[in-house]
């Protein structure tokens, strides 16, 4: 039956099912490791873990591994693995300050307080593809004799402090403490508190949040004011929850963030011209590009203060999981929606031709 | 490490969690506030779920939320229980909850659809959750988040009305297809999910409670039973449904349902709810 060949029904689905898993699953080359993706993929993971808004390694090794590297589909398993669990604490706040440093790059002076740390980077490494590696056999491990120190804990001023202390920056501390916004509980839509936007953007598709940035910046529908970067770091921070037996704080694991202060020369002209101000981005992992998109975003959003739509721009249209969620829904029938549209098609073009004959006739 | 999170996961399959406890209690406030407030968009905390946002995760976290193991589910797609999202939905909520699933309406308890309400009639016995893609009946006319709910917060459709008259104007009838905008309750102006012109009726004064799920806009809303719902027309235009004339369903002859057209076929309509269909054949 002609008809029967649009439906699907389980034994299809079954089928795509078992496709994509032996497929996957018995492809002839080696498994890769869990290991191996943390270690050799490491940005690939930390991005994934952003986007994912979950520190897991481990699993999320295991999601790009299932998703065959589909990062959008890795986010998506890592997600919606987190709506299976309880809540069970919440951690304690963590000042960044006690950040070990892996890596702090400081454009706005030559020497800032503290030292500047180039640390694992590809900005500088010449962008040439190397084909000698082609022939190292897949399975060889490369030991390297020199000890390389990867972290420090240098005396260091963050850049909005330096300002601060040279009344070069607007003061925005107030005493008010209040609960951040908590995206995963409540949707965010404007006017939002700041704390909504800054989670939903460290929760951001990257390419989504870069697009956002670059799109005001040269777009049609938005001014978005080029940056100097304060800070620029990677490092690792402790986690921290209460003891539910001591009421002590515990540590109990460590993660690593990108952080990013965007300075901001204000000139607009009912701002101190006087001071800068300062915008702030972080993010799960190694991920400068997203941090600094959105430092610059948060500034920027700050200071549109509800004047154009940046605001709802960023909100609700930097998901990952949103936005090819919904692209990718386009591929489920539509038989009904397109039945109607066709019925409209033809009730215009009956009333046209009626018209036309009417007129014929005048 | 490695072998902590492999027991870990390895009990997780046992019990096949979708969508922890607290979390459907959530829902199950924000959905006596939609009921309490008929077509009031509801905000609420959706989840993530196993099926990709726009894919009817909305529709499913309130299945997941209202549905018990005593209950008995009947999912279709587009009128379709075979429908592969359909299948895909329907499995994952008698795996995770343990209730019966059908394709009987009268067997049914809950109901969860895109794009149609099944012909048969729907009684106080049912739940009906429709999946909806874009809960913002006024998108169309104005983009702007806070201007949508000042709108909405003050009843001021103005715009939606000057929209509609210039629609008829300009192309002789009112062109909006599917998912027509209506009033409900003499309050709220929702967006009837993308179900044909032709279920709008069934939604005024219904015996049963219809519940609106949408995951990725993070909004429910509902219409429960004896409610006013108005589909937003004028004195003299009345408010029309998809024309049928001329056709019928080439396997069960029917011209009284919502019928879809395959133009590969000569004879070429057939019963978009294929259960119905099925049904009326073998009476």
């Amino acid at each position: 039956m002609g008809y029967a060949a649009a439906r699907g029904g389980l034994n299809a689905i079954n089928s795509a099912e078992y496709l994509l898993r032996t497929l996957r699953d018995f492809d002839p080359s080696e498994l890769i490791s869990l290991d191996q993706l943390t270690g050799r993929l490491r940005l690939l993971v930390d991005r994934t873990m952003g986007e994912a808004g979950l520190w897991a390694p481990q699993l999320t090794a295991l999601a790009i591994r299932q998703s065959e590297g589909d990062i959008t589909e890795a986010v998506h398993l890592l997600r919606s693995y987190k709506s299976t669990l309880p809540r069970l604490a919440t951690a304690i706040p963590v000042h960044t300050d006690e950040m070990k440093l892996l890596r702090r790059v400081v454009p706005a002076f030559r020497e800032p307080g503290g030292p500047q740390i180039l640390g694992r980077s590809t900005d500088y490494s010449a962008r040439m593809l190397d084909v000698k590696e082609l022939s190292i056999a897949n399975s060889s491990v490369r030991q390297d004799s020199n000890k390389v120190s990867t972290s420090q804990r240098p005396q260091v001023t963050r850049l909005m402090n330096t300002l601060r202390d040279m009344n070069l920056l607007v003061d925005r501390r107030n005493d008010a403490d209040p609960e951040p916004f908590d995206i995963t509980r409540m949707p965010a839509r404007p006017p939002a508190p700041r704390s909504a936007r800054l989670s939903t953007m460290a929760r951001a598709e990257t390419g989504a949040l870069v697009n956002q940035w670059y799109r005001n910046i040269l777009g049609p529908d938005g001014y978005l004011h080029e940056v100097t970067l304060g800070e620029v770091r990677h490092g690792e921070l402790p986690i921290r929850v209460v003891h539910p037996h001591t009421g002590g704080a515990v540590t109990i694991g460590h993660f690593r963030i990108s952080e990013v202060e965007a300075i901001e020369d204000l000139n607009g002209i009912d701002e101190d011209r006087t001071k800068f101000d300062v915008g702030i981005g972080i993010c799960f992992g190694h991920n400068e590009r997203k941090a600094i998109a959105m430092a610059n975003l948060d500034i920027a959003c700050h200071r549109d203060n509800g004047k154009t739509s940046l605001e709802q721009s960023i909100l609700m249209t930097t998901d990952g999981l949103d936005s090819a969620g919904f692209l990718e829904h386009l591929k489920l029938p539509h038989y009904v929606t397109f039945r109607s549209m066709m019925e409209r098609k033809i009730a215009m073009r009956k009333l046209a031709d009626v018209d036309h004959s009417i007129k014929g006739k005048q | 490490m490695t072998t902590l999170v492999s027991q870990f996961i390895a009990q997780e399959e046992l019990t096949q969690t979708v969508l922890d406890e607290e979390s459907k209690r959530e829902i199950r406030r924000a959905l006596l506030h939609a009921v309490c407030i008929p077509g009031y968009q509801v905000p609420f905390g959706s989840r993530e779920m196993p099926v990709a946002r726009g894919w009817g995760s909305g529709g499913l976290q309130i299945t997941l939320a209202v549905i018990g193991e005593n209950d008995t589910v009947k999912v279709i797609d587009q009128g379709d229980d075979e429908g592969v999202n359909a299948v895909n939905l329907r499995r994952l909520v008698t795996s995770s909850t343990g209730c019966e699933e059908t394709t009987e309406v009268c067997e049914a308890t809950v109901i969860q659809s895109r794009h149609r309400i099944p012909e048969d009639v729907l009684t106080d016995e049912h739940i009906l959750v429709l999946q909806v893609p874009v809960p913002e009946p006024l998108r169309g006319i104005e983009r702007d988040m806070r201007e949508l709910s000042r709108m909405h917060a003050e009843s001021d459709y103005s715009r939606m009305w000057v929209s509609l008259y210039e629609d008829k104007v300009r192309n002789g009838v009112i062109t909006q297809t599917t998912g027509y905008p209506c009033l409900v309750n003499e309050r709220y102006v929702i967006a009837t999910t993308p179900i044909p012109r032709w279920d709008i009726p069934r939604l005024h004064n219904a015996e049963f409670l219809t519940l609106f799920g949408a995951g990725r806009e993070k909004r429910v809303y509902a219409i429960p039973p004896h409610t006013i719902v108005e589909p937003l027309t004028f004195e003299d235009i009345p408010f029309e449904i998809e024309q049928n004339e001329g056709t019928q369903c080439r396997l069960c002859g029917s011209n009284t349902s919502f019928l879809v057209q395959s133009p590969s076929q000569e004879d070429n309509w057939a019963c978009s709810d294929t259960a119905w269909c099925r049904a009326r054949r073998t009476q």
